[in-house]
């Protein structure tokens, strides 16, 4: 069963004009990712990584072949569309964090529900999934600058899940934590794919992606071990 | 329901607060410039039509003297005929109709010489028409009033005498007793008679001096109901005119046509001037929007990257824009009526039309192209902050 994959990637191509020649960044790529996986994106950078993720992220499109998420070929689809995957389908965990500084803890958790639903939220979502990930009520009011890594990394997950998306796209998470608090963040992560989240994890630190059930090597813009 | 995109403009507003302060700063100027300036060509325009309209409801008949017929007879007594008279009575129905006698005479007083106007009126009329601002009208047969300049110039007072008449001529010459002084009329009386440089004596007395009795040079008709101007005037052309043109018919609404638009056309040139300074407030609004454009490269590659619609990046950007504006305007709003007011009453020194809707609707009509001159400026930096790719946008550092 489970015909459809979540994610499938066909034949797909990323090249990036460059004066000095084309630069292939993503060679003929083909790839699934199931429902329910546990996925580490693995390599060297300047591997594709990064281009990799824009795809399974829904921020770039193929040069050639195709993108299928959720069913649905990315590259036909609208710029609205497309955006409104990305806020429904899709949570965001980075590296930096990426926190919007003009709101506080509570707000940026709040914020992808008003991107949906169009007001702000009276059902006290946004609440109760800044509790799920540890984040201590009080902070809720503080700005992302007042605010230590850990803290700020557990309202990113936080606000990555309010929508409840299929697929958790984690870039480096813990790229700018010290280990122990890494560690802590990995433990969130590990509990929300128990609870069937699909999960996909960018990172270079092999201690990291030993807790994914599967890794995918990538180098020179192919896939070498999956 | 709070937008949470306008509290996000409100929060970075407020983050850069000197920086939009500045910004607004310069919408405030332009509109104060706008209003004031506009205000100031208003109030003029409506102070000068209302001097001018008080002579409009006078229409003035002069004989023709440029028809009379060449060899005739017709030139020795080339005025408004009795009869004449009382057809134009006729035509004019309840209006007031006021025969006026006029030449030019030399006088003195003591030992100074001068020339001027004389008039001959009923003593009647005299008090129905002339604004004495000092002293009475005339009540004895000698008695006249004299304009403010004649005044003015040669120090008369209550009392003083007047030999009228050329000073060389050995004949004693006849005297009037001034028994009123006339409110300066200026070039604004429309009623063709330019009192300030003139004496007023009564009918009787102008044509036992210079005779020419039951014959006129001038005859005025006092409109009650201005908007019948041409219709009264037809009736007098019709019946006075009616075999060949004996007399000429004028009014003053031509001569306030020709000042209103020249007024108006003024108030559209320093209007402009002041929209120049509007024009320089657009480029400062412009410059902080692309700086908080700029600024936020990353914030905006985060707020696409999670799902944000270009609409909503448009909207919040708009509303910065917007908030700049309402600050920029609503002080300037504030401002515009003082500094309105004191140009008005500096400038002018009458400050009684300033409130009237058609000076003080510049006010709103400033703070309204203020506000839209900023939201206009703002559409280039929100369509380009909507417009990135959240990719390149996340780089940014």
């Amino acid at each position: 069963m489970d015909a459809i994959p979540l994610i499938r990637l066909t034949d797909v191509s990323k090249v990036y004009p460059l004066e000095s020649g084309d630069f292939t960044a993503l060679n003929h790529i083909s790839l699934d990712i199931h429902e329910g996986e546990f996925v580490a994106l693995m390599g060297p950078s300047g591997s594709g990584k990064s281009t990799m993720m824009n795809q399974l992220g829904i921020l770039d499109v193929p040069t050639t072949g195709k993108v299928y998420v959720a069913g649905k070929n990315i590259a036909s689809m609208t710029n609205l569309e497309r955006t409104h995957m990305r806020r429904d389908v899709i949570g965001y965990v980075f590296q930096k964090f990426y926190l919007i500084p003009l709101l506080s803890a509570y707000e940026n958790v709040e914020y992808p529900l008003i991107l949906k639903y169009k007001k702000r939220d009276t059902t006290g979502r946004a609440a109760a999934v800044l509790k799920s990930v540890g984040f201590d009520d009080e902070m809720s009011a503080h700005r992302p600058n007042q605010l230590s890594g850990g803290q700020q990394q557990r309202v990113a997950i936080a606000r990555a899940l309010v929508n409840d998306p299929k697929i958790l796209l984690c870039d480096e998470p813990t790229g700018n934590l010290d280990r122990k608090t890494g560690f802590q963040i990995m433990d969130i992560l590990v509990g929300l794919h128990k609870e069937g989240k699909t999960v996909i994890l960018v990172t270079h630190d092999p201690k990291i992606a030993e807790y994914s059930h599967r890794t995918i090597q990538l180098e020179d813009g192919r896939v070498v071990e999956s | 329901m709070r937008d949470i995109f306008f509290d996000l403009s409100v929060r970075s507003v407020r983050l850069n607060f000197l920086r939009s302060l500045l910004a607004s700063i310069g919408i405030v100027i332009g509109v104060v410039a706008i209003s004031s300036m506009g205000m100031l060509g208003t109030n003029m325009q409506l102070i000068v039509k209302d001097q001018l309209t008080t002579g409009i409801n006078t229409i003035v008949i002069t004989p023709d003297v440029v028809r009379a017929e060449p060899g005739s007879s017709a030139s020795s007594n080339s005025g408004i005929t009795e009869s004449q008279l009382t057809d134009i009575r006729d035509a004019a129905g309840v209006n007031e109709v006021i025969p006026i006698d006029r030449s030019s005479t030399q006088f003195s007083i003591g030992s100074s010489n001068g020339r001027g106007s004389i008039y001959g009126l009923d003593p009647e009329d005299i008090k129905n028409i002339m604004n004495v601002s000092e002293g009475s009208p005339p009540r004895g047969e000698s008695d006249v009033v004299v304009g403010a300049t004649i005044a003015d110039r040669f120090g008369l007072k209550i009392g003083t005498r007047i030999k009228i008449g050329e000073p060389n001529i050995s004949a004693t010459r006849p005297v009037v007793r001034v028994a009123g002084i006339l409110t300066a009329t200026g070039m604004s009386s429309g009623n063709g008679i330019n009192s300030d440089n003139a004496i007023i004596v009564s009918d009787t007395w102008y044509s036992n001096q210079f005779g020419g009795e039951n014959v006129y040079d001038q005859v005025n008709v006092n409109l009650r109901d201005v908007s019948r101007l041409s219709e009264v005037e037809d009736a007098i052309d019709k019946k006075v005119n009616r075999n060949k043109e004996v007399v000429r018919i004028s009014d003053s609404s031509s001569r306030i046509t020709s000042v209103s638009s020249t007024l108006s056309s003024l108030t559209t040139f320093i209007l402009a001037i002041g929209s120049i300074s509007l024009l320089v407030a657009a480029t400062s609004i412009f410059n902080v929007m692309m700086m908080s454009v700029s600024e936020r490269v990353q914030e905006i590659g985060i707020l696409l990257s999670i799902g944000t619609e270009k609409g909503e990046i448009r909207r919040m950007f708009l509303y910065e824009a917007f908030i700049l504006g309402i600050i920029g305007a609503v002080i300037g709003g504030i401002m515009s009526i003082i500094i309105g007011y004191s140009v008005v009453s500096a400038m002018i020194g009458n400050t009684s039309y300033f409130f009237l809707p058609e000076s003080i609707v510049y006010i709103p009509g400033g703070m309204l192209i203020g506000m839209i001159v900023c939201i206009v400026s703002g559409l280039y930096p929100a369509w380009r902050a909507s417009n990135m790719d959240p990719i390149e946008a996340l780089r940014n550092e």
